[in-house]
This record gives structure tokens, sequence and C-alpha cells, in this order.
């Protein structure tokens, strides 16, 4: 198979800045796995389906197993490894665990960032906007039910509680 | 039960932080310096024999380290069952016949993804193409192509017969002629699969000292271990399979599979780590999907609607190699025989082989479609005898202390309080009624209500058969929990941590869990029985009761006192009439360890399901016991069908569950609810669909599970039958696999009620619904 040159490339996440060496046809998930080591980001189906890869872009959910680390440049990324600020949980994934929203956790880094963009636009959203926000993020676990509870559980400022 | 401070308690998760935070390490995220990509060659026919295979271009591309074939291989068989009536029937790696598409040829493990697919591209085989057969009753036809020898057990002239389970007891012929009522059905249902989230992965790494290092997304590490020891003829002590979180299972993560066995020979020929993950496409076209069966039911019953007998045939499509197929069999009549008493039954169950992908267990193991079988039929017999579908299940249900006619005893059975509590919680009789009145009222929009019920055995003797838990006090008091328990996202650590921390009176967060390493921590009967925690959980009871006798023991010794004075608190010790004579467990251990020469206070604790009991049942006659603890549950479905369109709508399935005590009432809730979740999809639309053997619908796209907009309300009654006593033996039950079975039947009945529509095929899409409509209105007409 023929080789592509690798290019550098420049990515911003979780606030700081990469310069990366890469091939362009590389997605966001493959460099953010394998070259930053940021694992929580997770491939499931391949086919941009199931959301597990999700990340936020300026913002917005994305999956980054459709997305081209080259088209990411000059954008802001958040991965789940940004989300929690030192010791202290984000109060979207403080509200996971007191819900029993977590089980096998591999759809949980994804769902979290949906959630996130979710409440960062509208801050107390109503069940329909919820399931809706979430419906691209597949859990086989759950039933979404908790994690629908979690999730509205979530404090208009953002702080988080029951 | 008051003062209890753990068990009981919705804990939250011990392993929740890691999981929220995304840095909890799945097989999938193992890295490793060298690490090579492992990519298998499957076979494209469904059945042929293999003429010859040509690796050397294969061999010849820059950056391939390792080629396998079976010539590399020891060409020892495995099975998920090995018995001396079922021995291993699957080599590791195909050797000269290929009998099912998708079954494993070659490996090769190259320095990158793209270059172990050209590896494999160049490899050459070539196939003499033989005929194939794919479905299991035209398989079982004496003129049908031959893909195994028929079991030699087995007397009818029958072709390719893995195995079959055969039991009676009464007398069926006379008890049918007794009956008011006689019904014969047949229900088939579909090919469905887990849909875990993580696919299939495994990183192995063998070592110039001759070891073996396995990652793998397993539901229990020491029966990985064995079966991998085993067919790569290599002492269990030089297999390690260590821990990582696994992303979902649900009954597909158990047994060995040929891409764990190829991943390890890699290793072993070039000494580098191999690490293989499937694609999605390839879970679906390659690993192992769910048991499908057919089951053919005669019931008989008085005028009262007291089941006076069943007779009952089930066929298992156990494709191209034995799988579990023929646990399949033997556990659909033990899902039969648990909830309703069935005083005459005549049962025989065939697993065929076929030249479909291999089965293997799936949440439910049977019970799904014996339940949809059995269940619907019991709402035909009641609407014949003019009876309500409560009545009839209330009739028959066992009661408390009812001896199964294997002589397991059923103790606290709570099926009556269930039915009692769902249809209670749910105004299930007057909804029934009401949808009743209103199926011909002209609406469109039909609603209708269904019961379903089922009971689970848990943690019965199958390898390794017992656990074994280890709890080690630190110098400050602490305690690290050692148990081979794989938590896959039920909660394991987390109910073990309850125990131990209930016993030994030391917080939860102060509780460190070892787990799932089968080097480092101690062997575990895995998390695919539906025992964990009522086998591990008593193990881990008595290592906690055993390291509390000793810090009893040495603070007696510091406080001048008797043991039986003495009370634990949040890791302190006091005398009971005089509390203000109290040591700090730090003191006690540091005492221990300068007075008893070093001892620093280690409990081990053993359990393992009945004591007297060989070995587990037999698959072929059912005789012998199977365990000593039987949940039940009695489930209703609420449903919506638009008889336009024939789509169904499940929106609410309440629960009346005993499940024996519930350690954790958060994640008792989130398995009911994940189940009520699955039973609905597949229930209504998930089926993998093959043609000629391969997979059609090999994607999320078109293998569509449940999303977020698809959620059923959840409602739960708790039917609590067991107690949890500090310092006694508890027994629980299961709350993970059978309400699958018990939604599916719900809204199978469910559908019923709402539109008059039976349907004895699963799933119910809508133009089956139509179709039945449709009937119906002919059969008006007419």
């Amino acid at each position: 198979m023929e080789k592509k040159s690798k290019r550098l490339i420049s990515l911003f996440v979780n606030d700081q800045e990469y310069e990366i060496a890469t091939y362009p046809n590389r997605t966001l998930l493959e460099v953010l796995r394998e070259d930053l080591s940021m694992k929580g980001a997770k491939e499931a189906c391949d086919d941009g389906v199931c959301g597990a890869c999700t990340v936020l872009m300026d913002g917005t959910p994305v999956r980054s197993c459709l997305l081209l680390a080259v088209e990411a440049q000059g954008r802001k990324i958040t991965t789940i490894e940004g989300l929690s600020r030192g010791e202290k949980l984000h109060p979207i994934q403080q509200a996971f665990l007191d819900y029993g929203a977590v089980q096998c956790g591999y759809c949980t880094p994804g769902m979290v960032l949906t959630a996130k963009a979710l409440l960062d636009l509208k801050a107390k959203p109503t069940d329909e906007e919820i399931l809706t926000a979430i419906s691209g993020n597949f859990c086989r676990c759950t039933g979404y039910n908790k994690i629908l509870k979690a999730i509205s559980s979530v404090d208009a400022d953002g702080q988080g509680g029951h | 039960m008051d003062d209890l401070s753990y068990v009981g308690k919705s804990v939250p998760r011990k392993d929740g932080p890691t999981k929220v935070s995304g840095s909890a390490e799945y097989t999938v995220d193992v890295s490793l310096p060298g690490m090579l990509c492992g990519k298998v060659l499957r076979s494209p026919h469904p059945h042929a024999r293999i003429v010859s295979i040509d690796t050397s271009g294969a061999e010849r591309l820059r950056g391939v380290k390792a080629v396998v074939t079976a010539k590399d291989s020891l060409k020892i068989k495995h099975g998920f069952v090995q018995t001396s009536r079922y021995p291993a029937d699957q080599y590791p790696i195909a050797v000269d016949r290929v009998r099912h598409v998708g079954e494993e040829i070659a490996g090769v493990a190259a320095t990158d993804e793209s270059t172990a697919d050209e590896a494999l591209s160049l490899i050459k085989v070539e196939y003499e193409l033989l005929p194939a057969v794919f479905d299991p009753e035209e398989a079982m036809k004496p003129d049908a192509p031959e893909i195994h020898p028929s079991h030699p057990k087995v007397p009818e002239p029958f072709r390719n017969i893995g195995g079959k389970t055969q039991t009676s007891w009464g007398d069926v012929e006379k008890a049918f002629e007794q009956c008011h009522l006689v019904r014969e059905d047949r229900f088939v249902t579909h090919l469905r699969t887990h849909a875990y989230m993580e696919p299939q992965a495994i990183v192995a790494s063998y070592d110039h000292s001759g070891k073996l290092n396995v990652w793998l997304s397993s539901m229990g590490t020491f029966l990985k271990r064995a079966k991998l020891a085993n067919t790569l003829g290599l002492p269990y002590g030089n297999v390690r399979v260590l821990k990582t979180y696994v992303g979902g299972a649900f009954g597909g993560k158990i047994d060995l599979f040929n891409h764990e066995y190829i991943a390890s020979l890699l290793s072993m020929k070039c000494h580098l780590p191999v690490r293989i993950v499937y694609s999605r496409e390839e879970v679906f076209k390659g690993a192992r999907h769910a048991q499908p069966l057919i089951v053919e039911l005669k019931t008989g019953v008085t005028r009262d609607g007291t089941i006076l007998a069943h007779q009952v045939r089930t066929i298992n499509d156990s494709g191209a190699y034995r799988g579990s197929g023929v646990v399949v069999i033997f556990l659909a009549w033990g899902f039969l025989m648990a909830p309703y008493k069935i005083p005459n039954l005549k049962y025989e169950g065939y697993s065929v082989y076929t030249n479909n992908l291999v089965r293997c267990p799936q949440r439910g193991h049977g019970a799904p479609a014996m339940r949809f079988a059995v269940e619907s039929q019991f709402d035909m017999i009641a609407e014949q005898l003019n009876m309500d579908p409560l009545e009839i299940r209330l009739k028959n249900a066992r009661r408390p202390g009812d001896i199964l006619p294997n002589e397991d005893f059923v103790k606290n059975f709570g099926l009556v309080q269930s039915l009692d509590g769902v249809a209670r919680r749910t105004n299930f009789v007057e909804k029934y009624r009401k949808a009743q009145g209103e199926r011909k009222n002209g609406s469109k929009i039909k609603r209708g209500v269904g019961i379903g019920t089922c009971s689970y055995f848990g943690g019965s003797l199958i390898y390794p058969n017992g656990s074994s838990v280890i709890v080690k006090l630190n110098d400050d008091g602490g305690v690290s929990l050692v148990t081979g328990a794989v938590d896959m996202g039920q909660g394991a650590e987390t109910v073990l941590s309850q125990i131990v921390a209930e016993e030994m009176s030391v917080p939860v967060e102060d509780i460190q869990v070892y787990a799932a390493d089968t080097e480092t921590t101690t062997v575990d009967i895995g998390s695919w029985i539906s025992g964990l925690t009522w086998v591990t959980g008593n193990a881990a009871k008595k290592a906690a009761e055993n390291a509390m006798k000793k810090l009893l023991q040495v603070a007696a010794e510091e406080l001048d006192a008797h043991p039986s004075e003495l009370e634990a608190k949040n890791k302190e010790i006091f005398v009971k009439h005089a509390p203000d004579r109290k040591i700090s467990y730090k003191d006690v251990i540091a005492a221990s360890i300068q007075k008893k020469r070093g001892d620093s206070i280690i409990g081990e604790g053993h359990f393992r399901t009945m004591k007297d009991e060989p070995t587990h049942p037999s698959l072929a006659t059912t005789h012998g016991r199977w365990t000593e603890n039987y949940s039940s549950y009695a489930q209703v479905a609420e449903v919506e069908v638009d008889t336009e369109t024939g789509m169904m709508k499940v929106l609410k399935v309440t629960t009346a569950h005993d499940c024996g005590f519930p350690f954790n009432p958060m994640l008792v809730e989130g398995q009911i609810d994940g189940q009520v979740s699955m039973g609905q999809g597949h229930v209504l639309y998930e089926e993998v669909l093959a043609d000629k053997g391969a997979v059609i619908n090999p994607s999320f796209l078109e293998y569509r599970i449940p999303c977020a907009l698809d959620m059923v309300e959840t409602d739960y009654v708790d039917v609590i039958t067991e107690e949890y006593k500090k310092g006694e033996h508890f027994d629980t039950k299961e709350v993970g696999e059978g309400y699958v079975a018990g939604t599916i039947a719900a809204v199978a009945n469910a559908l019923y009620n709402a539109t008059g529509v039976r349907l004895n095929q699963t799933p119910f899409y809508p133009h089956r619904i139509i179709e039945a409509l449709e009937r119906m209105e002919k059969e008006k007409k007419a």
C-alpha cells in the first residue's frame, strides 16, 4: 500500500497545544489515542453510529472516528481527560456516579461529553431534549434510564446535585 | 437489617471515578512497546476442504513478523463443553476443513494494520467446496450434508446431531387424556447478538522466559487461562491473564475464541506482543452470537387451568461446532421446569450442527426462547378457559418450600409475591380487560398490557466451580481485597467491597480491590453463571470473618478483654460495656506484627455451590442438582401499536423481582433496566441476518440496537426473600440474566392484548404485525 508522507499539524486539546507529525489520512480518534495517549474516546462501531468516540470541537459533539485529525486544526478540542479539574470531577461526571449511570463504562466518556455540550447550550433541558441529544450515543448496559436521571439532575448553574 | 451500614445500600461504584474520567484501561487501550497488529484470515466459504495453504507471499512481505496456520499448532481441539459425552470438537485454527463462513484459517502479525491486511491478501488457500446446510431442521434430514457425524448416543436416524437432552417424569400420555384442554404450538426465536460496546480484543505477549501474558476482554480470566494453556500446551502457571476493564459482555465473552489462540500463537512465534482487536464488522461476521431455538410445546390443563402435562421438543441451531448448543437445550428444560409446577413432563432437546457461525451464551441462555413460548401459550390457554393471565399463573406458580424435579429446593421462592406485586402496582387485570374491550373500537392506535415471568438458577458448578477470596490488612487499618472476580460492568468489585466493609467495619472507600489477574489473585467462578454475588460474595464474607477473628483476638489481648466482649466500628475495636477502652485497627496490626512474629493479619475464604454434589447435572438426562437458589420475577409490559404501520413501542415495563437480597439496589435496578432495554431490542427489531451462512447486516447501521429515544420507562417492586446478617452465611439470587426473558414474554402478550395479534416468531417486525392483522381481517370477512 502506498504511504503518503507525514504532515506536521497542530492540535489544541484540553487547553494545550500539541504539534504532531502524522499522515493526513489518520482520524482524530487515532491521533488522540495513539499519539496523545488520550484513550477515553473509544472506537466501537467504525461507522460513526455509536458515539463512543465523541469529543467536543468548539463545544459541539463530533465523531472523532469520522473526522480527520488535519480537519481539527485551529479548533478547540475537549476530551474526557480535559473535563475534570484536578481532583474534582465535573458535576456531570459526579452525577453519573451518584445515579448509577455507569456500568461497563465504555460509552461513558462520549455520553458525558454529549451531555456537557447539551447543558452548556441549555441549563435545564427537558427529558425529550436530553434523550434526543444522547440518541447518537449507544449504551447497551443501562437502558438509558439512569443516564437520563443523572443528566437531568445536574443543576442549572452547573453545580451538580440531586 | 437496619443495623447494616454498607450491604443493602446504593453505594456508588468502586470503579466509577476511573470510568467517568476516561482513565479506566480496557483491553483495546493496552499498548506495549513493539506491539504488532494481528489479523485473522477467515474462510469465505460455509463448508470446504482445505486443499492447501501457501503463506510464503505473506511471510516475505516487509513488516510481517509472524504468520501462523494449523502447521504451527498442536492441533488440540477445544469446546465450550468438554466432557466424555461431548468431547471438544473445534480446532483453534482450521486444520483441513472449514465449516462456517468466517472460520479462522491463518493469522498474521505485522508492524502496522495496512501491512497486516496486505499480508492476509497474499495468503493463498485452495478449497474444495462441500455442500452446506443452514437450517437446523434441514440439517437433521437423512440426506443433509454431514458437517460432523451425528452423536453416537442419539438413536434417531437424524444427521448432524451434536447432542440431545432427554428427560421425563410422570406419564404425559395418560395426563393428556385427562385434560380438559390440550394445545400444541410451535415457537421460533431468531438470531440475536450481544452488541457489547467493546469489541473482541486481546493483547498477547510471550516473553523469552516462556511466559505468555494476556490481556483480553472476558467474563472469567481463569476459564480463559485454562483453555489457552490447554490448547497451547503450556502449564497453567506460564499463562497469565491480567485484569482489564471489560466493555460489556452479556454472555458473549466466555469460552476460548480462536482469535485469542491465534494472537497467542503469533506472539509465541515472534516473541513480540500481538494485538488483535475486531472491527464491528468482524464482530458481526466472525464472533459468536446467541442461540436461536425452536420450541414445540404441547400443554394439557384441567378445566380450572391447572397444568397437568407438558410435552416439549426443542431444536437448537448450534452452528458449525457444538459451542454452547448442548448447554442451551439443557438450560431450556431448566427454564421450563423452574417457575411452574409440571406434574408430568416429556422433554427432548436436539442441538444440531449447521454451517452457520458458532453460537455462545447470551444473557438468559435459553430462557428468552423458552419463556416466550410458555408464557405466550399460557395466555392462549387462559383465554380459551376464560381466565385472566394472572389467574392461570398464580394457580400454577411454585410456592416457597417446593422441591423441584431435580431435587433442588426453591426455599423462599418469591414468584407468587412477584405476580401479586406487579399486578397490583400496574393495575394489570383492569388494564388488560380495558384493552380487550377497546380492541375493536376503530382506533388505529392500540394499547395493551402483557405479563411474563421467569426463574433462574445461580452459581451452578462449571469450571472453576468455586471462588476463593483473600483480605489483607494494611498497616493503617485499610483493607486489600484480592479476588479473581471480573467486573464487566455489573458491579462485582463494588458488591464484594460492600460485603467486606460490612463484616470488617471498614468504610468502602478504605478497601482496595485487586481483581481478575490469574497470577496474583485467587481463583474465581467467573461472571457468567449468575452466581458471583452469592458464590464469590460468600467467599469474601468468610475471608473477612477470618481476618476479623484474628483482629479481635489480638485486640482482646491488648484491651485485656474477651473477644466476645468486643465490637468493631469504623476501623476501631472497643469493649461493648466500656466504649472508652478501645484500640484502632492500626494499633492492633502493629501489635500483631510485634507479638505474633510478623503476622500482619490476612483472612481467607472459599465457597462453592452445594457441598455434596461432585459436579454439574447431566446435560444428557438433566439428573443431578443444579443450585441452591432460584430467583423469580414477574414483569408487566405496556405497549402501543400503530395498526396502520405495524410499529410497536414498549412504553413501560414494571418488574417485581425476587433476587433474594438486593446488596446494592442501584446496581440491581441497573441490571433490570439494561435487560428491559435489551429485551425490547431483541423482540422488536434486532436480528442478525445471514445469506448462506454469511452475515449480511454486519454493522450498527443495519443491526439497530435501542438508542436513548427508544428508552422504556421502568418501575420496580422489591420482593425481598432473603436477609443478610453479619457473621452468618447468606443466600441471594440471580438478577442479571432472566429479565430479558420476562420482558420478551410480556411484550408478546401485550401485543396480543392490544391487537389480537399472536406472533409465534420473533422479532415482531412491523410487516409481521401488519400481515397478521390483515389475516385476521380476512378471516373475519370469511
